[in-house]
């Protein structure tokens, strides 16, 4: 056998991955642990990045598309009669299994907004200020019907387990710019209907090194799991206690010189800084009124609008994907009633996100998400007043704006009922691919090895960038 | 496939397959099930079929015949299969569809054409590799792969010495061999050292020095039981050590495996791989009902059960004949997987997603392959067809898990068993017994068919005697009613007929019911029946398996669920693989043989499958302890013998010392797949008891540690950190099995799950300081301080657990209260047991952690740290007072509050060492 095989072979399997040092130091992390922040590898980014960071506003539940970003006049004509079955033959259904499909017309006005003219439902006025700066794609089309896996699907890529969600996968690609925050943070927030349930599945690192995961930041209670002291345990105390471990693992370490320990007092003494910055990070009343009065924000009250408000202070201070769930869209029954209470509670906080990164200047690499997991059926769920929609997963509307996407336009459409994405449609896996070539990574090379395949977020099917929103 | 003719390959077989695996004209034959068969060894083969399919290694006529022999630098499974797997098989692969050119290089016969040269001319092979024609070249640009030139070299040696192939590693049978020669005949304790030594010559390398011994017993006890040793224990050994190394280790190690614990830690291993959790893993994660599979395996392996009894009782427990309670609790295993109970899923598609986590699992856990892939389409590295995977998935169609949906927790997720201790068990059955003899049986439903009628025209005479009241009452009430003009007519009975008749109907029933059961006896048996359901409410119920009717399986192509053109497939085992054979000789002896009609073969069942796993002769028995025996090196040596624990395919990495993984796979084998004696192997060679500090140098030239010249130092798994903890203060609680604990947890934590709404209660008993192994797992929020420390979700097969060093298990161990609270109840006995001094009281509390006692310069560290905090907490005693609130356990104190606190962040110190929390 030649000399050093297995050094070569690690050396090949390192140099198997498509990335450079950001995946070998990734591979390191998770073999033998590092705490330092990983920047940004020789390999990455790919491309000149357009943005540096992406906030990721989830509806979760799915909002329905026919009432918020594709207006559909075929509805009315249609209303309260059978559902063509050349729509729904062999098509997945979740709730209304079982059930007469009946259309149902849209429940709200649209009008058309800004220079560009998009049209957009009166449930979301301030959105619609923003008509302008987002780009509204109507041709979302994913592969799962239900809410969990579909969440999975919409994060991840596919609906197996233990996939990197794309904030793990975009952290681990581009890493944190800052040293004592997470590179990818997760909020959710309080208020609208029953709330979604969510998983942290939806922001597990997958098999990527577990140092990618989102962390979850709470805005009430503790802001991130045992950040705080332990009671009667004052800062210069826990400073010292931090200090003295330190030492003494040093100490010990002169004898084994195991490079984990010297990762281990890294990791301590960012622990230490995370716990002096992540309370004042999330405590938001050193705000100016003005900013709060902005957002519609309240300090400590857990709500979309200070989320949002987060987000953009996360977003200053480097955190590299932020995802904020909203969880009140699951409208089954009183679509009116819930749209009414879940647009209030998030089109104002916002269109104030955006506008207020625009004001900083921080919009041109930032890049703003906004959708459900799915969209909803043309198709009433309930009667009358308490009329609802099901989950619908073959044409739905998400918008993007921000680093490198082209405000003012609408792209893609869905049929003249709004079943069907019909043209231009844009699968998950095309969403990944745009967010990754906006951040200057090509998609089809970022991969990472698991179970002998090179992985990828956007999964084995060819994936396509959305080029007609790009600015 | 390989279409090599019986006879065609002989030459070239024996000479390109090694003696041990020669095969002769008549072994080919495949009517010879058993044909190859090494002498003294029966049967450890994995099979005939794959070697016909896969030994087709024909030699290109054109080659040198020297081309192979032993020593020879370019041993194709270890070099030149991961490349051709990597950069080739996705185009040029097992998968028919996606084949480019008609080329495939994962056999020799299909890829002879590109290997050979032409007159004097280079290979199409090495041209493609090498040109610099981005038309030409391979692997093409726009697959992002590319060839390095040490991947290039590599290739063309191969080439030069004969591009002779050889079976996938992992399908063939595993031999044991041993080694000729070694350089240090003394250095060997077992067997095992003479593989590993052997290893390390061929690299020119040496075993480190052996570990201390307080290492070594901290190693054993963390490897064996999961737990620090007691600073008792460590002094015994310390004492034997000095005397006889061997016998102090052999002596320690039996106790070990003795130990009750022995079975958690090797459970909490096997739960990662099974997915064993207390939750459903989809949408609204209800609890289900589990709890008892975890005490069944938790048993097992305290009991040794053999790993093969072990599989066929989870598998197919419930298809034992006379399956026992243990063995129905074991088929769980078949219920162990993420299930939604999500209102609107479709029955279809669930079943669908249910079989194919079901395939990834088993072939995960027995098979370290990810047949999974195959759910699409073929595999594309390894010979798993998409017909494999759903013949496989069909083997568990029996199982019904769909049309469960609600928001019940736990949920309810038929069929389940109760399941009690031991004594409820007898008391239960007693009183079972005594209520049968009272009344028997059948007796009982008549009983209370006829009390409920009783109930029920009870009630009806109640209501007709306040109707009757009323209509009294409304006739004395002025305004009188109006003087009827015809009482004889009557529309309907009066009320006291109506009175009458149920009278008559409830003395009927009444006298039927006392000629069944006396009152009395009614009386004695509703007494026993409460009694007997006292006794159930503290059982637990489980979810076992019960076969039924067979769903239809097809092929879904490309997994797509609502596309019903696949083929409908049954039972079976990937087709490379040797068959299960149900033909007519496997049917009860009066279904055999009768008449001239052929018998079709019966219906392969999960017990067919699980015999077959573990089966070295007509199975793939041998590729199943090669899969375990790595993973039991893994617990044993913190890196598999190949790293691929759940993968031992063309991806996967091959081991790094072949001949060491058969020779254990033998071993585990022929013992009768005995796993403490595959453990007690392990540990009591002298590879294990080497000291595991590495040099950079060793770790520059083997970073994981595959070559075994030193023992390997990592951070303690989840459950370890959580037990040392609460062994070191004095908490744990050291009961084996029950119901799943919960402990202190951020509040809130639980605010995203829904369907419904939950909070979370931690215990508050004894419950709160039990072993990680019983924490309540919830998959979509898996404790934070399992989360920060790597403890997986368990929605998935988890053969290998991530070693994370982050600032988030940073603060988790700084700051959460079940490590606060330990740290006080370290302190109460610090301040109790160790001394008065502090010199004395940082050895005791050294001792008590870490087995040795506190050097000069942790003596000096920690009495500043001791001191500067009594100082911190002397100014302000109501800090101290809120810092030794934090957890519920009250332990009285010898010291004062100010002593205590300040002992306390001391023990906060000791218990967030690295040592402490390192096996090494």
């Amino acid at each position: 056998m030649n000399p050093n095989q297995l050094n070569r072979r690690a050396f090949l399997s390192n140099l198997g991955l498509s990335l450079g040092s950001a995946a070998l130091s990734g591979l390191m992390a998770r073999d033998i642990g590092a705490a330092t922040p990983l920047t940004a590898s020789t390999g990455l980014p790919h491309l000149a990045a357009r943005a540096k960071r992406v906030i990721f506003l989830c509806m979760a539940g799915g909002p329905s598309h026919l009432e918020t970003f594709d207006y559909k006049p075929e509805l009315e004509r249609l209303h309260d009669q059978p559902m063509p079955e050349s729509f729904t033959m062999g098509q997945p259904i979740a709730q209304l299994q079982g059930q007469q499909l009946k259309a149902h017309r849209p429940m709200c006005s649209f009008d058309r907004y800004g220079a560009s003219g998009q049209e957009i439902s009166s449930w979301l006025p301030y959105t619609a200020k923003l008509a302008d700066d987002i780009a509204i794609v109507r041709s979302m089309v994913t592969e799962q019907i239900n809410h969990d896996p579909a969440h999975t699907y919409m994060n991840t890529g596919t609906a197996i387990s233990g996939r990197p969600s794309m904030g793990a996968w975009v952290n681990y690609g581009l890493g944190a710019e800052s040293e004592n925050l997470p590179g990818f943070v997760v909020l959710t927030s309080v208020g609208g209907r029953n709330p979604q349930p969510i998983a942290s599945r939806q922001w597990s690192a997958g098999f990527l090194p577990s140092k990618f995961q989102g962390v979850q930041f709470n805005s009430t209670g503790d802001p991130v799991h045992y950040v705080r002291n332990p009671a009667g345990v004052s800062s210069s105390q826990q400073a010292r206690l931090v200090e003295a471990i330190g030492k003494l693992d040093g100490h010990r370490n002169t004898r084994l010189a195991d490079p984990e320990v010297t990762t281990r007092i890294a990791a301590y003494e960012m622990a230490f800084r995370m716990q002096a910055s992540i309370p004042d990070l999330m405590d938001i009343s050193d705000e100016p009124q003005h900013v709060l009065d902005l957002y519609g924000a309240t300090p400590g009250d857990g709500s979309y609008a200070s989320n949002c408000l987060l987000a953009r202070r996360l977003a200053e201070r480097g955190v590299r994907f932020i995802h904020l769930y909203h969880r009140g869209w699951d409208h089954h029954g009183d679509l009116e009633k819930y749209m009414d209470v879940c647009c209030r509670l998030t089109d104002r906080p916002t269109w104030a996100l955006v506008t207020d990164l625009k004001q900083r200047g921080m919009l041109d690499d930032t890049l703003v998400i906004w959708g459900g997991e799915f969209g909803r059926t043309p198709m009433v769920q309930g009667k009358g007043l308490a009329a609802g929609r099901d989950h619908h997963i073959k044409g739905f509307s998400m918008w993007m704006a921000g680093g490198g996407i082209k405000g003012g336009v609408t792209h893609g459409a869905t049929d003249e009922l709004g079943y069907h994405a019909t043209r231009d449609v844009v699968h998950v896996r095309d969403l990944h691919a745009t967010m990754l070539h906006l951040l200057g990574i090509q998609h089809d090379r970022f991969t990472f090895p698991f179970q002998g395949l090179d992985t990828k977020l956007t999964g084995v099917e060819k994936a396509r960038i959305v080029k007609g929103i790009l600015a | 496939m390989c279409n090599l003719l019986p006879g065609e390959a002989l030459s070239s077989v024996n000479r390109f397959v090694p003696s041990c695996h020669a095969l002769n004209l008549r072994e080919m034959n495949p009517r010879h099930r058993n044909f190859h068969t090494p002498v003294g060894r029966p049967g450890t083969r994995i099979g005939a079929t794959i070697r016909k399919l896969l030994v087709c290694c024909a030699p290109l006529a054109t080659l040198p015949l020297s081309g192979f022999a032993a020593g020879s630098a370019i041993d194709f499974n270890r070099d030149v299969r991961p490349i051709l797997s990597d950069k080739c098989f996705f185009c040029h692969g097992f998968d028919e569809h996606e084949r480019k050119a008609d080329l495939r290089l994962d056999t020799a016969e299909g890829a002879t054409a590109v290997l050979e040269a032409g007159d004097g001319q280079q290979s199409e092979f090495l041209y493609r590799i090498g040109t610099d024609d981005e038309d030409d070249l391979m692997p093409p640009p726009d697959s992002h792969k590319s060839l390095s030139p040490e991947e290039i070299a590599i290739l063309e040696q191969w080439l030069a010495e004969g591009a002779h192939y050889d079976e996938p590693w992992a399908y063939v049978a595993p031999e044991k061999t041993q080694p000729t020669a070694v350089s240090d005949d003394a250095w060997p304790a077992n067997w095992i050292d003479r593989h590993v030594l052997a290893r390390l010559d061929e690299e020119g390398l040496s075993p480190s020095p052996d570990a201390d011994p307080v290492t070594l017993v901290r190693r054993l006890h963390f490897d064996l039981i999961g737990l620090p040793p007691e600073p008792a224990t460590v002094g015994v050994f310390l004492a034997a050590f000095a005397n006889d190394p061997d016998s102090a280790v052999s002596d320690l190690v039996d106790t070990l495996l003795a130990s009750p614990h022995f079975g958690e830690r090797m459970a909490a291993y096997w739960f990662d791989l099974v997915r064993f959790a207390d939750t459903v893993g989809y949408h609204g994660d209800q609890d289900h009902n589990i709890s008892p599979y975890r005490d069944y395996v938790i048993a097992a392996f305290n009991g040794n059960l053999p790993f093969d009894q072990f599989t066929r009782e989870q598998l197919a427990g419930d298809l034992l004949p006379g399956a026992t309670l243990d063995q129905k609790i074991a088929s769980g295993y078949n219920r162990l997987l993420q299930t939604s109970h999500e209102g609107g899923i479709q029955a279809k598609e669930y079943n669908a997603i249910y079989a194919a986590d079901r395939v990834r699992n088993l072939s995960a856990v027995w098979m370290g392959a990810t047949v999974g892939c195959a759910q699409c389409h073929d595999h594309k590295y390894d010979p798993y067809s998409i017909k494999d995977h759903y013949a496989l998935a069909a083997f568990f169609a029996d199982i019904h898990d769909t049309g469960y949906t609600g928001n019940a927790v736990p949920t309810q997720r038929p069929p389940e068993i109760l399941v009690l201790s031991p004594e409820d068990q007898q008391q239960f059955d007693a009183l079972t017994r005594e209520i049968e003899a009272l009344i028997p049986q059948k007796t009982q439903a008549k009983v209370q068919k006829l009390e409920a009628k009783a109930t029920r025209l009870g009630k009806q005479r109640e209501q007709l005697v306040q109707a009757a009241k009323g209509e009294k009452e409304n006739a004395i009430a002025p305004p009188a009613a109006p003087p009827s003009t015809n009482d004889t007519e009557q529309d309907a009975p009066s009320s006291a007929d109506k009175l009458a008749a149920l009278d008559a109907r409830i003395t009927a029933n009444a006298s039927a019911l006392q000629t069944t059961a006396s009152a009395a006896t009614r009386a004695e048996w509703r007494r026993l029946l409460t009694k007997r359901a006292a006794i159930e409410k503290r059982g637990r119920k489980t979810m076992i398996t019960v076969a039924k009717p067979p769903r239809e399986m097809r092929i879904l192509p490309r997994g797509n669920w609502q596309d019903d053109s696949g083929e409908i497939v049954q039972p079976a085992v990937p087709a490379f693989l040797p068959q299960i054979v149900t033909d007519a000789d496997s049917r009860p002896p009066d279904e055999a043989g009768k008449g001239t009609e052929p018998v079709p073969p019966r219906r392969a069942t999960r017990l067919d499958l699980a015999n077959w796993l573990c089966d070295p002769d007509q199975g793939i028995g041998g590729l199943t302890a090669r899969v375990m025996a790595n993973r039991f090196w893994y617990l044993c040596f913190g890196t598999g013998i190949s790293r691929s624990l759940a993968d031992f395919g063309g991806q996967g990495e091959p081991p790094a010392n072949p001949a060491l993984l058969d020779a254990l796979a033998v071993e585990f084998l022929d013992s009768g797949w005995d796993v403490k004696a595959l453990m007690r192997l392990l540990v009591t060679s002298r590879a294990y008891r080497q000291s595991s500090i590495a040099t950079p140098e060793m770790l520059g030239r083997d970073p994981h540690n595959q070559l075994v010249d030193r023992q390997s130092r990592y951070r303690l798994p989840a459950e370890m950190i959580r037990d040392s903890a609460l062994a070191i203060s004095g908490l744990l609680v050291r009961d084996i099995g029950g119901r799943s604990v919960r402990p202190y947890q951020p509040a809130g934590y639980y605010r995203h799950l829904n369907f419904p709404k939950r909070t979370y209660d931690a215990d508050e008993g004894d419950e709160q300081w039990r072993r990680g192994v019983y924490v309540h797992w919830q998959r979509m929020f898996l404790h934070p301080m399992m989360r920060a420390m790597d403890a997986p979700s368990r929605e998935e097969c988890t053969a290998e657990r991530a070693r994370s060093n982050t600032p988030t298990a940073a603060l988790t161990l700084l700051n959460d209260p079940t490590f606060i609270e330990a740290a006080r109840v370290f302190a109460t006995r610090i301040l109790s047991e160790g001394g008065e001094s502090t010199p004395e009281r940082l050895d005791f509390a050294f001792r008590e952690a870490l087995g040795r006692p506190a050097d000069p310069t942790e003596q000096q560290l920690l009495t500043e740290l001791h001191d500067q905090s009594q100082v911190d907490f002397q100014g302000d005693p109501e800090d101290a007072a809120e810092f030794l609130a934090v957890g519920r356990k009250q332990v009285a104190s010898q010291g004062d509050t100010v002593a205590l606190a300040s002992w306390t962040t001391v023990a906060r110190a000791i218990l967030n060492l690295s040592e402490t929390i390192t096996r090494n």
